[in-house]
């Protein structure tokens, strides 16, 4: 459980504390105000890793040399410090020089936003987005193998793109390189996607109470197991694309409903139903393997879902699930549905007021 | 009027020194101040050194390792060591932390650096092709390479094994896992999971 939340020279805030309420915490306030980055730094002190970026500098506020996201976690105090280069990690005082020690510490997280409808809308870099968060919470070996196993396609895809006639000895062997990492996120992708699916189904129908079947497969860019193989195989299509033709950058997550595609044939409202049984199935799934509730963070959305929806989303996330949320309107509050703080984001100030 | 700034001397002095690995502008400035300051009795034994590390300093044109001019490589060289046994490294600087293991009696070969397109390092830039004609005339038993596991490192493992493949040697990597001396709990995942991997049998 996440007690206290201290930020320095992160994004907009100078500096700010905010006590966390054990179940949720809500920030209201017009746009612009910073709302976004307060449960952002939350993500980034459990995670060191943000949804909204993958540039890490950008956390530092406009003119200050580097921030920091200090915060109570679970009765350890966790402390991130970003600058323009550097990182630095510690918890409860002790300097953490590898962030796996930093992670061990920390916790789960989900992140709902507007960009969840990109699942089911647009392309399948979304969906891979939805898989690597939570695969990266669940396998220790899966952030390094997906780094290297970029990095390792670039190389690939730069030697192949380069020079007039191909050095395919040279894409080979990153291919090898590719090819070993790729085994690992394979087997963990295939493994995620199994966990995901019964809660998937369960939390769709349950949401949609119709009757509809909801279901998710991994749809793999590589035909078997072995990478290195395969592209041996593809030197024709790479010859005139010059890129690499498969691999597990080309992974996507197949969405059915009722066995049809969910992506074309759904409604917007189907839609919305199955982009939240997703998030749904991730913090079950995290649940389950980790053996701890993830802390919710819901950016704008809380207050778009309709009464149902959110009384779902609320029943529906395993128990002793903490929440942060930001809102720009509270009228969704009066339900009385929900025991907790708001507090009033403005400018860089956070006030506890309501 | 133009900004204040130093004489050309001083800053022509700091741009040389920023362009070195690992010196950004500020300890630029702050080493040239100092090197200002001291006289040029602390300056021109370091002049001097600088002035003849060209002249008298070389790579050696079969380990890649550096040798004094007219010399002869005191690796290659050395009877006592196993002349059928390559160990193909990154940096000169990787010879001697091997060395200074004593776990290793062969030979030695630097690559000068490891295969990175995207840093438009090729097979070219790398002395590969001189590695393929030493494993021929040496008559090698056994090449190790003692690259980095990293992306790149591995690439450059990966394509050297391959040009290898054909020349009937057999071809080592180094070990991965558990620190020498080590307990579990200094461990992470990731090592742990190759040190599993990689475990041999003791009995």
């Amino acid at each position: 459980m996440l007690e206290k939340l201290t930020l320095r020279d992160f994004r907009c805030f100078d500096s700010v504390q905010v006590d966390v309420h054990p179940e949720t915490t809500v920030f209201t306030g017009k746009n612009g105000q910073g709302k976004t980055s307060l449960i952002e730094a939350a993500c980034v002190l459990l995670r060191l890793q943000s949804p909204r970026t993958s540039s890490r500098d950008e956390w530092v506020r406009f003119g200050a040399q580097a921030a920091v996201v200090e915060g109570k976690w679970n009765g350890s105090v966790l402390r991130c410090a970003q600058s323009a280069k550097a990182r630095r990690l510690a918890v409860d005082g002790g300097v953490c020089t590898r962030s796996a020690d930093y992670l061990s510490a920390s916790g789960v997280v989900v992140w709902m936003d507007h960009a969840d409808m990109n699942m089911l809308r647009a392309g399948a870099e979304h969906r891979r987005r939805y898989l690597d968060f939570t695969g990266s919470q669940l396998y220790p070996g899966y952030l390094t193998a997906l780094r290297a196993y970029e990095r390792a396609l670039r190389g690939r895809n730069y030697a192949l793109k380069k020079d007039a006639v191909i050095a395919w000895r040279q894409a080979d062997a990153f291919a090898r390189v590719m090819s070993e990492h790729a085994r690992v996120l394979r087997e963990h992708r295939a493994a995620l996607i199994d966990l995901l699916r019964p809660f998937v189904t369960e939390h769709h129908a349950a949401l949609s109470g119709v009757g509809e079947s909801a279901s998710v497969s991994y749809a793999c860019g590589q035909s078997g197991d072995d990478l290195f193989e395969e592209l041996i195989s593809r030197r024709g299509d790479e010859e005139r694309t010059r890129s690499t033709a498969c691999g597990v950058h080309r992974d996507d997550i197949l969405l059915t409903l009722n066995e049809r595609d969910a992506g074309s044939f759904a409604s917007e409202g189907q839609q919305r139903t199955l982009a939240l049984a997703m998030k749904l199935a991730q913090a079950k799934v995290l649940h389950q393997v980790r053996g701890q509730a993830p802390l919710l963070l819901v950016d704008d959305v809380f207050g778009e879902l309709d009464r149902h929806r959110r009384r779902a989303l609320m029943a529906g996330m395993p128990q002793g699930t903490q929440k942060m949320i930001t809102t720009t309107h509270l009228d969704w509050l009066e339900e009385g549905s929900l025991s907790g703080q708001v507090y009033e984001v403005d400018a860089g100030k956070v006030r506890g007021g309501a | 009027m133009p900004a204040l700034d130093y004489p050309p001397p001083i800053q022509r002095l700091i741009a040389q020194l920023r362009s070195l690995p690992g010196l950004g502008p500020r300890s630029a400035e702050r080493l040239a101040l100092w090197l200002m300051q001291v006289g040029p009795l602390r300056v021109d034994p370091l002049a001097r050194s600088l002035g003849l590390l060209h002249d008298t300093v070389r790579a050696c044109d079969e380990c890649g390792f550096f040798i004094e001019k007219d010399a002869d490589c005191l690796l290659c060289t050395n009877e006592r060591r196993n002349a059928r046994l390559i160990c193909v490294v990154e940096q000169a600087a990787d010879v001697l932390r091997l060395e200074r293991s004593g776990a290793f009696q062969g030979m030695y070969h630097v690559l000068g650096g490891k295969l990175s397109p995207l840093d438009n390092v090729t097979p070219e830039d790398l002395r590969i092709d001189s590695l393929m004609q030493r494993v021929q005339s040496l008559q090698a038993e056994e090449v190790i390479l003692a690259v980095g596991s990293d992306v790149e490192g591995e690439a450059t493992a990966s394509y050297i094994a391959d040009g290898l493949s054909g020349l009937g040697v057999s071809v080592t990597r180094l070990a991965q896992g558990m620190p020498a001396g080590g307990a579990l709990d200094h461990v992470d995942e990731l090592t742990l999971f190759q040190a599993l991997h990689g475990r041999r049998k003791i009995g």
